[in-house]
């Protein structure tokens, strides 16, 4: 194994990584799925008459073919008509209320809301045959108006379900304060930020495969972060107890977020699975994943902080018009992340953040690496700096009077947050002092009085967030098997998308242990193998999983030396554990190897279920840019991302995840956004090549540093780790930009920073307030 | 239609629809997964394998168009004794790769670079024309240059020998 630093290597570059599509199911069909290509209309007709002729279609169906079906019509009686796509009200994500009379089905009938949905479907002996089907079906929709933001949508002038308003929800964080406070504040700003859709674009699309077992049961493969959600809501929907379904996550590429739902495509391949008793499977490819696969962030703010004349903030207050998408799913309740962490690392004693998520004709929005608490922070940061500015602070220095004392945890927060632990300052002057903070600024003060010299900006960035799921969801189950080799299997509920949890995870259990990292493997992405568990999301793993198998040691050890206290007829108090051994603990004698033990006293094994507190993790972001005012061109030419996640398993790990973080916060920040027309449908004719993900080209000089504030919440001490540079980063860099910019608007700064939106800002700070005005105008279109 | 494709040294005679293209009979046809799809438009670069000793997207090439030529996949990076490849050591002690979705993609586009003219490392512009080629999610590319690098070093300690 030396040769390979992580387990997971071996096959991921020989070749032998076994991803959903390179799974091999004889007699398998693939499908297709025919797509709207408007983003709202009446549906009028959907023919799949001819895709039936088409050579090697088994099957081509439109919503109305699948339902209002007779109940014996089909050959599994027992299934009626295609189900729709589960409600999930997980984690107060959603409510009764939001979802309530609006259904999402998993093709549309009667009505399309965004562009991309399915209509109908085909299924064919491979996928150019379905393709070729998918081609022949006729699709008539008159179109109906679109509203595409949430400016658009929340005046109902245009409804998504008739009768019902498009503001699917409301919530808020805090206490509203009074006028008096903003009255007499010695400094006042006000702002407004777009945090822009985005596409969390794992290079692996979604994938399931559905296959009829011969014994009646449903095996699913899917890369998935959650399989045992994909379980329960399946069995749901398909009318089976939920052990008559086994989900396999195999290898997985990428998924930030985006994979944990029971998707619209996924609810149809099982369905038909099991009505044509034969697998199927969906490989999308990139062009659907660009229109129908989730978004991220989405959300229009306002905002206003203020402080007294030393710079204490008094308050915050953060509205937020969040971007849903077309159902309401997770994405209703999802921005209450970005208003439970509205108060960020600062001791503002008044916070009052509220939501109102409006529906829009876009695909539905979703957590996407950072999911609620990037919005949280940026608003946030560039406000900060707004204020340090209005004030003639320096930015770092406004901070550091505001940042709440690493003495004063738990901390209770005025949104309803309770911070486990933390050191923000120590994380800033890190940051600081990496950068070279007071070196950039000489050079700032050296090219400002340079007429010839671009200008330059520095930019801060502090953040908290918060990991390991929500209150409900912050448990996993794991367990540990001793075998008579002298091997120990490793089982968690965790479900890795690329974190490497095949390396650390064995890793932590043999240090914990103190036995060989190579006698201890690892089982997970099972529902069968582990019959028990929730999945990789809200950067939980580590925290969650790591933790359970940590408490799993334990109890492992406990039950062993109970064993050897039986068999050596002693108490148990006398049997001590040391590096996989049991001895005597007053003379050491009798020692016996844990393989001994379970080859005379029979099968070693723990299960558990372990729950873990919130955990906060933080860090401090900077970023040094130069502008060329002319080009509107950004060159970002230092980044210091400085993270906290308490305890790390691996750091090298942590580190990589901490890097590519990083680099998503740079594509949110400079690159990343997805066009629409007026008519509702995104701008994408070329592809991949119209959607800007970081390329080699784009990464500045980025150095990644850590402090280690070990989390109270699990007796392990690890937090989160990976979403960070989402978090963290792109308020840094617009911060950096702004700050070499100094526009007279800093509203027209608003993500992605394109030359397009640099140029302007700068622009108008150049000719005035009546230019500013024109570009203000256009920039709200 | 009726091909021979050589891959990894290895003849497959195969009846081939014309319009598929390389990177599915590959994967489906000879069974060599280790090819991915990322985009199916060129862009991405994860199903970039070697045609004839140069790089090519395995999606926007068909497979009749391969009749006859030599194909090198990441099936066949590691010698036959089953040592792997510099640049697959090099790879994993740099943490070039999380998902593994996109390595294959970048390991082919780097041993066609190197293997063509291994002195590509020591010219920057060069090197980063080439980690730019493809598309990563997880890495951030850092790790994937210096993997690149290390393993142009042992490229180059060994043409010394």
């Amino acid at each position: 194994m030396e040769q390979w630093t992580r387990r997971e290597d071996r096959r991921l570059l020989t070749g032998h990584g076994r991803y959903v599509a390179d799974l091999e199911v004889p007699g398998c069909l693939d499908a297709a799925f025919v797509r709207s290509g408007v983003a709202h209309g009446i549906v009028r007709e959907v023919d799949c008459a001819a895709a039936r002729e088409v050579p090697g279609v088994v099957g081509a169906w439109s919503a109305a073919d699948l339902s209002g079906l007779p109940a014996c019509a089909h050959a599994a009686a027992r299934l009626r008509d295609l189900p729709p796509v589960p409600r999930t009200l997980l984690a107060r994500l959603s409510s009764e209320e939001a979802v309530a009379g609006r259904e999402w089905p998993a093709l549309a009938k009667d009505r399309v809301r965004y562009a991309g949905e399915a209509v109908a479907v085909v299924v064919a002996a491979d996928r150019y045959r379905a393709e070729d089907g998918a081609a022949e079906v006729t699709v008539r929709i008159d179109p109906l108006p679109a509203v595409v933001t949430p400016a658009q949508a929340a005046d109902d002038s245009v409804t998504l379900f008739d009768g019902l308003s498009n503001t699917a929800f409301t919530g808020e964080a805090g206490e509203p304060i009074e006028e008096t406070v903003w009255q007499e504040a010695d400094a006042v700003v006000e702002a407004r930020y777009r945090q822009q859709l985005l596409m969390p674009a794992p290079m692996e699309c979604r994938t399931i495969l559905a296959v009829p077992e011969e014994d009646g049961r449903l095996s699913v493969w899917s890369g998935h972060q959650m399989p045992y959600r994909l379980r329960r809501e399946l069995a749901a929907l398909l009318d089976l107890p939920v052990d008559r379904i086994r989900v396999v996550v195999p290898d997985t590429g990428g998924a930030f977020g985006s994979k944990s739902a029971t998707f619209p495509e996924f609810v149809t391949v099982a369905y038909l699975a099991l009505t044509l008793g034969r697998p199927v499977r969906w490989i999308e490819d990139r062009m659907e994943s660009m229109t129908a696969a989730t978004r991220g962030r989405g959300q229009d703010q306002r905002i206003r902080l203020a402080a007294d004349a030393d710079g204490r903030l008094l308050a915050y207050e953060l509205r937020i018009d969040a971007d849903v998408g077309a159902y309401p799913h997770l994405g209703v309740g999802l921005p209450m992340q970005t208003a439970w962490m509205a108060t960020g690392p600062y001791t503002t004693p008044r916070v009052h953040a509220t939501v109102r998520s409006v529906l829009t004709n876009t695909m539905v929005t979703y957590p996407y690496r950072g999911a609620g608490r990037p919005e949280a922070t940026i608003a946030l940061e560039r406000s900060m700096d707004l204020l340090a500015r209005r004030l003639g602070l320096d930015p770092a220095e406004l901070r550091r009077r505001n940042l709440i004392p690493a003495g004063s945890f738990p901390y209770r927060t005025p949104t309803g947050r309770c911070y486990d632990s933390g050191d923000y300052a120590t994380a800033l002057d890190l940051a600081l002092t990496t950068i070279g903070y007071d070196t950039w600024r000489e050079e700032q003060g050296r090219r400002r009085a340079d007429p010839d010299a671009l200008p330059l900006g520095i930019g801060l960035s502090c953040y908290v967030e918060r990991s390991g799921g929500e209150p409900g969801g912050l448990h996993d189950f794991a367990g540990l098997e001793a075998h008579e080799d002298g091997t120990i299997t490793a089982r968690c509920g965790a479900a890795p998308s690329g974190q490497s949890h095949e390396t650390t995870f064995p890793a932590l259990v043999a240090r914990t242990l103190g036995v060989e990292e190579a006698r201890v493997h690892l089982v997970e992405g099972d529902t069968d193998a582990q019959p028990d568990g929730l999945g990789s999301f809200a950067s939980r793993s580590a925290q969650v999983d790591g933790a359970a198998l940590h408490h799993a040691c334990a109890l492992l050890i406990g039950l062993a030396r109970e064993r050897a206290a039986e068999l050596w007829r002693t108490p148990v108090e006398e049997v001590e554990w040391s590096d996989g051994t049991l001895r005597l603990a007053r003379d050491g004698s009798s020692a016996m190897e844990l393989a001994e033990l379970v080859k005379g006293t029979g099968p070693l094994r723990v299960d558990d279920r372990f729950e873990s507190g919130m955990g906060f993790p933080f860090g401090a972001h900077a970023a040094v840019v130069e502008v060329d005012p002319e080009l509107g061109a950004v060159r970002v030419l230092r980044l210091v991302a400085v993270d906290d996640c308490g305890i790390a398993l691996d750091p090298a790990v942590v580190r990589g995840q901490a890097f590519g973080s990083a680099v998503q916060g740079i594509g949110q920040a400079l690159y990343e956004g997805i066009p629409y027309g007026d008519d509702g449908v995104p701008l994408l004719a070329d592809g991949l090549l119209d959607y800007l993900l970081p390329t080699a080209a784009e990464i500045p000089p980025i150095e990644v540093k850590e402090t280690r504030t070990p989390s109270p919440v699990t007796p392990l001490g690890a937090k989160g780790a990976g979403e960070s540079g989402c978090i963290g980063t792109p308020a840094a860099i617009v911060n950096a930009v702004a700050d070499a910019l100094q526009p007279a608007d800093p509203d027209l700064l608003q993500m992605p920073l394109t030359p397009d939106v640099v140029w302007r800002a700068a622009r108008a700070q150049e000719h005035g307030a009546q230019e500013h005005g024109a570009s203000k105008a256009e920039e709200a279109r | 239609m009726k091909i021979i494709l050589t891959v990894n040294g290895e003849r497959h005679a195969l009846d081939v629809e014309p319009r598929r293209v390389l990177a599915d009979v590959l994967r489906e046809d000879c069974r060599l997964t280790g090819t991915h799809l990322g985009c199916e438009q060129g862009v991405c670069g994860s199903c970039t394998v070697l045609v004839d000793g140069e790089a090519v997207r395995a999606c926007l090439m068909l497979a009749v168009q391969c009749d006859g030529r030599s194909v090198r996949t990441v099936e066949g990076l590691s010698a036959p004794d089953g040592e792997p490849h510099p640049l697959q050591r090099a790879f994993s002690a740099e943490h070039a790769l999380q998902c593994g979705f996109c390595t294959a993609g970048f390991l082919m586009v780097a041993v066609g670079a190197l293997e063509a003219d291994p002195t590509i490392a020591d010219d920057p512009e060069r090197m980063d024309g080439l980690v730019e080629s493809n598309l990563c999610r997880c890495t951030g590319y850092e790790p994937i240059r210096r993997a690149i690098m290390r393993a142009a070093a042992e490229y180059a300690s060994h043409a010394r020998l």
